[in-house]
Parts: structure tokens; C-alpha cells; sequence
């Protein structure tokens, strides 16, 4: 974990896969990530649906499409704010910060590592039941969030260079 | 302070003053904390808000939780086809999937599963939109910061009225011990709106009176003592002057029923014109003289400047502006009183004690200060510069604007301008009142102005409109709504068709076809219902009750073109249109033409009695020349500072003319000794000696309005005495003596 926070910049490629109850197949996207240090992180989804998510520090800009982007404030939405630091908390390597949000058990050796993360505060835990980071290395390789109502958002990462 | 403002004439202004006393608005208080790092104010701040929730004097306390509580959320949820409007036709349901589709793909697919499965239509997000507002704060460990700064916000809503001093004092003293309690370190408290104004105006002119009645009395009382060296002429001057102003109070009480903060502070500093009477019996009297003899001497000198000083406040009694008519009345009741003691009663105390000045002085001393008029017609010179100067620019700049008038200090109110627009609170600058007999008049009277008001904003007149309905549908919406509602087979079916292929589960809906099926067996939410409710403290400002019938203000933004505005309101009938500042300027300038008219009255007054008084129209044009002259100077050196002036200049010129005149009548008065002008030149200078520093303390104060009138009179009382001394008085080469 304390290996993740010497990197101070990553780019990497993934793959999205979002299982509803609500449909009766899974939703599949792809694109791009780049995190830089210590709380800059962009989501760039390519296909099928271009989308741009920044997050810098407590700001996140979301573009979807041509529309406008739409600046949130995240200490205002902390449902939003959880998912969020699910990703970019392993990211940073920051486990105080991690431990803030959620309760961590961290499981595995170097080689393959899980992170299990349930989140503190009642509102964010409506909604994120919990998060599950795993990876090897400095790396991180997948991100698995489960919603309260059993739907799952699973991304898998791909290192660039 | 709102008792010292006008009531206004016509329906607009009415309101407007309405609006500025009791308004919902004015309960507002913006409070910021700053100087320490940002968890620090975070945490602060939390805490400032939980003990100002608890102490129960707030309607609202709003500092860092999402804009909607959980409960105010669900409340909305279940009621949103009744409060928002949506389409339950098959194309418009299709769009409605289509869109959640998309949703569930990008990053918002949380919000969507929540809110979107059980309402395709976007009713609920519209609703959020609305309710939400313009604020532009970010939120950093449950507190609201300023957007570029770092300084936590909150805002609190008191339940008692901003124009409640000791209800705001109370508030804003909770505010300040719960900032204490919260462990602030080297954090700074920042608090600002209109019930803090008031408080601090309060506060401030209390303070000001306090000292101002202390330090000017010891300061007077200093001269008097270098002038007489004897502390039973002092007692002798005080007396007429103590029962002036207790006379004055009197009289203001009688008249109006309150005493207000500002009259008094100004009353206290008239103590530096009403002086000038016993000082004038008191330092004309030769030692030995019976008090009738002296009485005679100045007798005809002494009436006429009572008689022109009272008629000069004339015009600030007939002004109108409740204010000014108090400091008027206060000040022509206190002068004719404190003239009348003297005339009546000093004389006694006088014989009695034996009092009278020490020796007039050397004549030689005089002589060489009465050269000084051989150089007279040099005066002429600033008269002229000033004239011309003024007639060059077109005269002197005039204040518009009846909030520089206020006695809100200017950084306060830039400090509550800073804040309220962090937080995207409504600064009330234009809005449209509408009424009616009950809240849904007003409501139904409002959803006949929202097509208007659409096409306003579309053609950029406006920039947006908050307003009653736009948060709560009148019944005759709501009730529509419902009626409009499929029923659930139809519902259902029509749902069938637009889910054909789409990838969503049969079932997925069934929220929303419950909660449609469930709206049709509801009743329209009336703002009754919401009585007490978190939801309620939003709406409490837009839709009200007062004087009997309802009333719901249309709160503008962003007005780009009032003329057009007002053109396209002219059809609708029951819709006032009031621009709360061009309102204020209208009334202020409709309260200093009056002034202007009654001023040009007692000026006839006066020349008048001048010209009864003196039967000699050479005396007569240098008594008001003199004067003239130092009103002329005392324009142009306000202007040339930069000052533009206002109503209460108007008043302090008035005081200005008084104490000149004063001035010009007892040197302008024919065939004296030496020895005799000597006495009068040391007693008017040490008359004008107390008006320049009671009035020149008035200067330092903290209220604007009697700042203003403490610059003007130190100033114009200086320039009278100098012209008076030169025009007034004969000049050496005519002494008949």
C-alpha cells in the first residue's frame, strides 16, 4: 500500500463493466485514466459514450458529450464524494485518508493485494455498500464497487508504459 | 433605525419602506469566520451552527448539510408530479428511458438508480434544480466555504424582525458566545446583514451620543471656564442650556413618542448653539451693570438672531423626512427655550451673583484686530472663486442615493455584500409584489406571469426571477396536475411500449408506477401544510402575510433593462413593479425638493424679519451677505473634498445660516464703544470657539448622518464668524465712536 505513493504520476487504460438489476444485461465501457499526486485524478470514457470526469482536490467537473460541464462540489454530495476516494484513495497510497471514509481491511502479500473498503458515513453507505481495490505491486489492476441494492460497477486497469 | 426613515407616498414606496423595517429579508444574518487554516473554520463552524440550531432563535441555520435535508428530500420525492410539471405520453416516457439509459452509462448512474427507476419523467430533478438556488459555495468537511476564499460560511434566519434591536442583540450576542464556546483560536468572527446593521447603527449612535454629550460638555465647559475663570458663570450658562434640553426632549416625546438615538446625539451638540445665548447676556454685561441695562443694549441683536435661527429650522421641521422633522423640532424647541431662560431668568442669576466677564481687554488689541478690515474687499475673493468654481461645474454634486445616507458604515455594508453574494442569498434590489386574499390568489396570480416572466429571460431583460410558485404550484396547478395523471393501466401499457428495446428488466418501473398511481389519490400541498417544516423557512420569504392580505414578491435578478421591464408589466394588472433603489432615490429626492421649498420660505421668513429688525437694507444685504457667504464657501469647500451632498447637508447649511446670523447681528450693531465691540468680539469668539468643538466631535463620530452634519457646521461656522467679522462689522474709517 505505502509502495502506491511514491508514483507520482499514472496513465492507464480500462474497461467498465456496470451489472443492474434494473437491466436485463451488463453495461460495458471503455477509455482512459490519469491520476497525478496527490488528488488529481481524470476519467476519460471513450466509448460508447464520451465522458470526461475530472476530480481536483474537492471539485469535480463532469462533461458528458458536448454538453456543458457541470462543476460539483464534492464535500456537498458525500455519497459522490465515497466513490470518489474509493478509487483515488488507493491510487494515492493514502491509507489515513482511506481509513477517514471507510473501514479497510487490507488482505494478500505484494504480489496480490485486496483492499475491502466500507464506507463510514450512513448517507455514502446507502448508496456504496462497499468497495473492493485489488492489484499487485504499485499497481492497481481492479476496482469493484457494490451498490446497496446489489448493482456492481467493476473496472479493470491496464498500466500505460 | 427603520423609525428614522420616511414612510413614503406613493403604493411602491410604501412597500419599499415596508420591505426595508419588517421585511423577511431583513432577518437575515451572514456570518463568515476566517484567519486560521481551513479544518479549523470547518470545524468551527460546525460547531457555531449546532449551538445556534439549539438556541432556538433562528428560523433557519444553514452552514454546510447538502441544500436539502433527507426529510424535505422525501417530502418532495412523493409529492414531485404534483409540484413539478412531467409528460406520460408513450414518446415522451421513450425519451425518458432513453435518457436514464445514457445516465446509467456515464458517472451519475448512482443518482440514477436512487431517483431515475421511479421517475423516468425527471419531475424530482427539475424540482432539485429549482430549490436549490445559486449558491455558489463549496463544501469542505461539512462546512460551506467562500468560493475563492477560505472562509466558512453559514446563514441564519432570526424569527424576530430585523428592525427588533433588542431581539437582533440578543442573536447576534448567541452568535458571537457560540463562536467563543467553539475554541476559535486566532479565527475571526465576521457578521453582517441588515439586523446586524441595525443593531450596530444602534450601537454606534449610542455609543457616539455617550461620548459626544461627555467629551463636548467638558470641552465647553473648559472654554467657558478660560473665558470667565469662575465656576457661578459657568453654573449660570448651564442653567438655561440643562433646561433646554430637557424642554426639547420634552417636546420631541410629545410629538413623535419616541426619542430617537440620533436626534439626541444631535441634541446633545446643540448644546454648542443654545450656549451661545447666555454667554452672549454673560459676556456683554459691564461688571457692576444692572442685568436689565445689558439686556437692553444687545436686546435688539439678541431677538433678532432667535427669531431668524428658529425660523431657519423651519424648514427642517417641514421637511417631512420623520427624521430630520425630529432633529428640527428638537433643535428650534431647544434654542427658543434656551433663548427664552435667558432672557427671563439669567438676568436674576446674574445680579444675584454678581457675574459678569473679566476686563474687555486692551483697545489697543482691538484696534489692531479691526485693522484687518481695512483689507476687506479681499474677502470677496474666496466668495468669488467659490461662486464661479461652482458655477463651472454646473453647481454642486447631489446624492441620489438613500443608502449613502444610511447610517450603515460603508465597510459593513461591503463586508454584507461580500457575503451574500458567496452564498447566492437575494440582495432584494427589484422585485414584482403581487397580493391577493389568500396564498393561492397570490400563487394563481403568479402562474399568470410566468409566461412573461419566460420570454423576459429568454429576450435578456431578466436574468432569472425567484418566486413562490416556482418552489409551490398553486391548488389549481396541482389539482390540474393530478387530473392529468393516466391511470395505472394506461400508465403501464404505454411503459410497455417505450421500454421495446431497451435493455431494462419488466419489473424496473414499478416505482414509478406506484408512485403516479399513489399521486392520483393525493391532495395538493398547500403552504399550511408545510407550517414548521424545514421547506417552509424557504418559501416563509416569498409568500407572506401582512396588513391583512397575502403577499408574494417576484425577487429579480440580473435586471438589464428596466425600462423595458416596466413596459412589458404596464398590462398586467396587480403587479408593482418597485426598483428598491431608484424607489429610495425618488423618495429622498421628493423629501429634499420639499426641503428646498420650505428652506426658500423661511429665507423670506427670515430677510423679513431682517428687514423689520434692522430698517436699514445696507445692514440688512451685509448681515445676509455675510452669511451668504459662508453657506457659498462652505458648498464649495464640500465639493471640492469630494463630497456630494445630501438632505442633511441641507439641514446643517440651515445651522450654519442660524449661527451665522448670530454672528452678523451682534457685529453689525451701530454706534458701540470700543470697549463694547471688544466684549462682543471676545464673546462671539468664544461662542464660535464651542461650536467648532462640539460640532467638529460630531465629525469624529461613527454614524454617517451626524458625521456629515459635524463637518459641515464646524466648517461653516468658522467661515461665519470670519465673514461676519469682516461684512458685518463696521469698518475702522466709518467708527463713529
Amino acid at each position: 500500500m505505502a509502495g502506491l505513493a511514491i508514483v507520482p504520476e499514472r496513465r492507464a487504460t480500462f474497461q467498465e463493466t456496470r451489472r443492474f438489476a434494473a437491466l436485463d444485461q451488463p453495461l460495458i465501457s471503455t477509455g482512459h485514466l490519469l491520476y497525478r499526486r496527490p488528488s488529481y485524478l481524470a476519467k476519460t470514457t471513450d466509448w460508447p459514450q464520451p465522458e470526461s470526469l475530472v476530480v481536483d482536490g474537492g471539485r469535480l467537473v463532469l462533461t458528458e458529450g458536448n454538453a456543458p460541464p457541470r462543476v460539483l462540489d464534492l464535500g456537498g454530495i458525500p455519497e459522490l464524494r465515497t466513490l470518489v476516494d474509493a478509487i483515488r484513495g488507493p491510487l494515492a497510497g493514502d491509507l489515513t485518508a482511506l481509513r477517514r471514509a471507510f473501514t479497510v481491511t487490507a488482505t494478500g502479500d505484494a504480489g496480490g493485494w485486496i483492499l475491502d473498503l466500507m464506507p463510514l458515513d450512513a448517507r455514502a453507505a446507502r448508496l456504496l455498500q462497499r468497495a473492493q481495490v485489488s492489484g499487485r505491486e504499485t499497481e492497481v489492476t481492479t476496482v469493484r464497487l457494490v451498490q446497496a441494492n446489489g448493482d456492481e460497477q467493476q473496472m479493470k486497469i491496464r498500466p500505460l508504459s | 433605525m427603520a423609525d428614522f426613515l420616511p414612510q413614503g407616498g406613493t403604493e411602491a414606496a410604501r412597500l419599499v419602506m415596508q420591505e426595508a423595517r419588517a421585511g423577511s429579508a431583513t432577518g437575515l444574518i451572514l456570518i463568515g469566520i476566517e484567519g486560521a487554516p481551513v479544518t479549523d473554520l470547518a470545524r468551527i463552524s460546525v460547531a457555531v451552527a449546532a449551538s445556534l440550531r439549539e438556541a432556538d432563535l433562528f428560523s433557519v441555520v444553514a452552514g454546510g448539510q447538502a441544500a436539502l435535508a433527507d426529510t424535505d428530500q422525501a417530502d418532495l420525492f412523493a409529492r414531485r408530479y404534483l409540484l413539478a410539471p412531467a409528460e406520460f405520453d408513450t414518446p415522451s416516457l421513450r425519451r425518458g428511458l432513453e435518457g436514464l439509459l445514457r445516465q446509467l452509462r456515464s458517472s451519475t448512474a448512482p443518482l440514477a438508480i436512487q431517483f431515475g427507476l421511479a421517475d423516468p419523467p425527471g419531475a424530482f430533478l427539475a424540482l432539485i434544480r429549482t430549490w436549490i438556488g445559486t449558491s455558489q459555495v463549496r463544501t469542505i468537511d461539512g462546512a460551506w466555504f467562500a468560493p475563492d476564499t477560505d472562509r466558512a460560511l453559514l446563514l441564519a434566519r432570526t424569527r424576530a424582525g430585523g428592525m427588533d434591536v433588542p431581539a437582533q442583540e440578543t442573536a447576534t450576542a448567541v452568535i458571537e458566545a457560540a463562536f467563543r464556546a467553539a475554541n476559535p483560536g486566532p479565527a475571526r468572527l465576521l457578521v453582517a446583514g441588515p439586523a446586524v446593521f441595525a443593531r450596530d447603527a444602534a450601537r454606534a449612535i449610542k455609543g457616539d451620543v455617550h461620548r459626544i454629550a461627555i467629551v463636548s460638555t467638558t470641552l465647553v465647559v473648559l472654554l467657558l471656564w478660560w473665558r470667565f475663570r469662575s465656576p457661578l458663570v459657568i453654573a449660570a450658562i448651564a442653567a438655561p442650556v440643562v433646561f433646554s434640553v430637557a424642554v426639547a426632549v420634552v417636546a420631541v416625546q410629545a410629538a413623535y413618542g419616541t426619542v430617537h438615538g440620533v436626534a439626541l446625539g444631535f441634541g446633545a451638540t446643540m448644546l454648542g448653539v443654545s450656549v451661545d445665548y447666555p454667554v452672549l447676556m454673560i459676556g456683554h454685561r459691564k461688571r457692576g451693570e444692572p442685568a436689565a441695562a445689558t439686556r437692553a443694549r444687545i436686546g435688539p441683536a439678541f431677538i433678532l438672531a432667535v427669531i431668524t435661527a428658529t425660523l431657519g429650522l423651519a424648514a427642517m421641521v417641514l421637511s417631512g423626512f420623520p427624521g430630520l422633522a425630529q432633529l428640527g423640532v428638537f433643535a428650534a424647541v431647544g434654542l427658543a427655550t434656551a433663548a427664552a431662560a435667558t432672557w427671563w431668568l439669567l438676568p436674576r442669576l446674574v445680579v444675584a451673583a454678581n457675574l459678569a466677564p473679566v476686563a474687555a481687554g486692551n483697545p489697543a488689541w482691538l484696534l489692531r484686530v479691526e485693522r484687518l478690515r481695512q483689507g476687506r474687499l479681499l474677502g470677496l475673493l474666496p466668495v468669488l472663486a467659490a461662486a464661479g468654481w461652482l458655477g463651472a461645474i454646473g453647481g454642486p454634486a447631489w446624492e441620489g442615493d438613500l443608502a449613502n445616507l444610511s447610517p450603515v458604515p460603508a465597510a459593513s455594508r461591503a463586508l454584507d455584500a461580500e457575503l451574500r453574494g458567496a452564498l447566492g442569498a437575494p440582495d432584494v434590489g427589484q422585485i414584482l409584489i403581487l397580493r391577493g386574499r389568500d396564498p393561492e390568489a397570490v400563487l394563481v396570480a403568479q402562474e399568470a406571469l410566468l409566461p412573461l416572466l419566460d420570454s423576459l429571460r429568454n429576450e435578456g431583460v431578466i436574468a432569472g426571477a425567484e418566486f413562490a410558485t416556482r418552489l409551490l404550484p398553486s391548488a389549481a396547478v396541482q389539482s390540474a396536475r393530478i387530473a392529468a395523471l393516466p391511470d395505472p393501466l394506461t400508465l403501464a401499457a404505454r411503459l410497455e411500449q417505450a421500454r421495446d428495446g431497451l435493455p431494462f428488466r419488466p419489473g424496473a418501473f414499478q416505482p414509478f408506477l406506484d408512485a403516479v398511481a399513489a399521486s392520483r389519490g393525493m391532495a395538493p400541498l398547500r403552504p399550511a401544510d408545510l407550517a414548521g417544516s424545514p421547506i417552509a423557512a424557504r418559501l416563509d420569504p416569498l409568500l407572506f402575510q401582512r396588513d391583512g392580505a397575502w403577499q408574494g414578491p417576484v425577487v429579480l435578478a440580473g435586471v438589464s433593462d428596466p425600462a423595458r421591464l416596466a413596459a412589458a408589466l404596464a398590462g398586467h394588472r396587480g403587479v408593482v413593479y418597485v426598483d428598491m433603489r431608484a424607489e429610495l432615490g425618488g423618495i429622498l429626492s421628493g423629501y429634499t425638493a420639499r426641503a428646498w421649498r420650505w428652506l426658500g420660505w423661511s429665507g423670506l421668513a427670515v430677510l423679513l424679519v431682517l428687514a423689520i429688525g434692522l430698517r436699514d437694507p445696507m445692514r440688512v444685504m451685509r448681515v445676509l451677505g455675510a452669511v451668504g457667504a459662508a453657506l457659498l464657501v462652505t458648498v464649495a469647500a464640500l465639493t471640492a473634498a469630494g463630497v456630494r451632498l445630501s438632505l442633511i447637508h441641507l439641514v446643517a447649511l440651515q445651522l450654519v445660516a442660524g449661527v451665522g446670523l448670530d454672528y452678523a447681528l451682534f457685529f453689525t450693531r451701530r454706534q458701540l464703544d470700543a470697549e463694547e465691540r471688544a466684549r462682543t468680539l471676545r464673546t462671539l469668539v468664544t461662542c464660535n470657539g464651542m461650536t467648532l468643538l462640539t460640532f467638529g466631535l460630531l465629525a469624529a463620530c461613527q454614524t454617517p448622518l451626524l458625521r456629515d452634519i459635524g463637518v459641515t457646521v464646524a466648517a461653516g461656522a468658522l467661515l461665519a464668524m470670519a465673514f461676519s467679522f469682516l461684512f458685518a462689522g463696521q469698518a475702522p474709517s466709518e467708527d463713529l465712536a
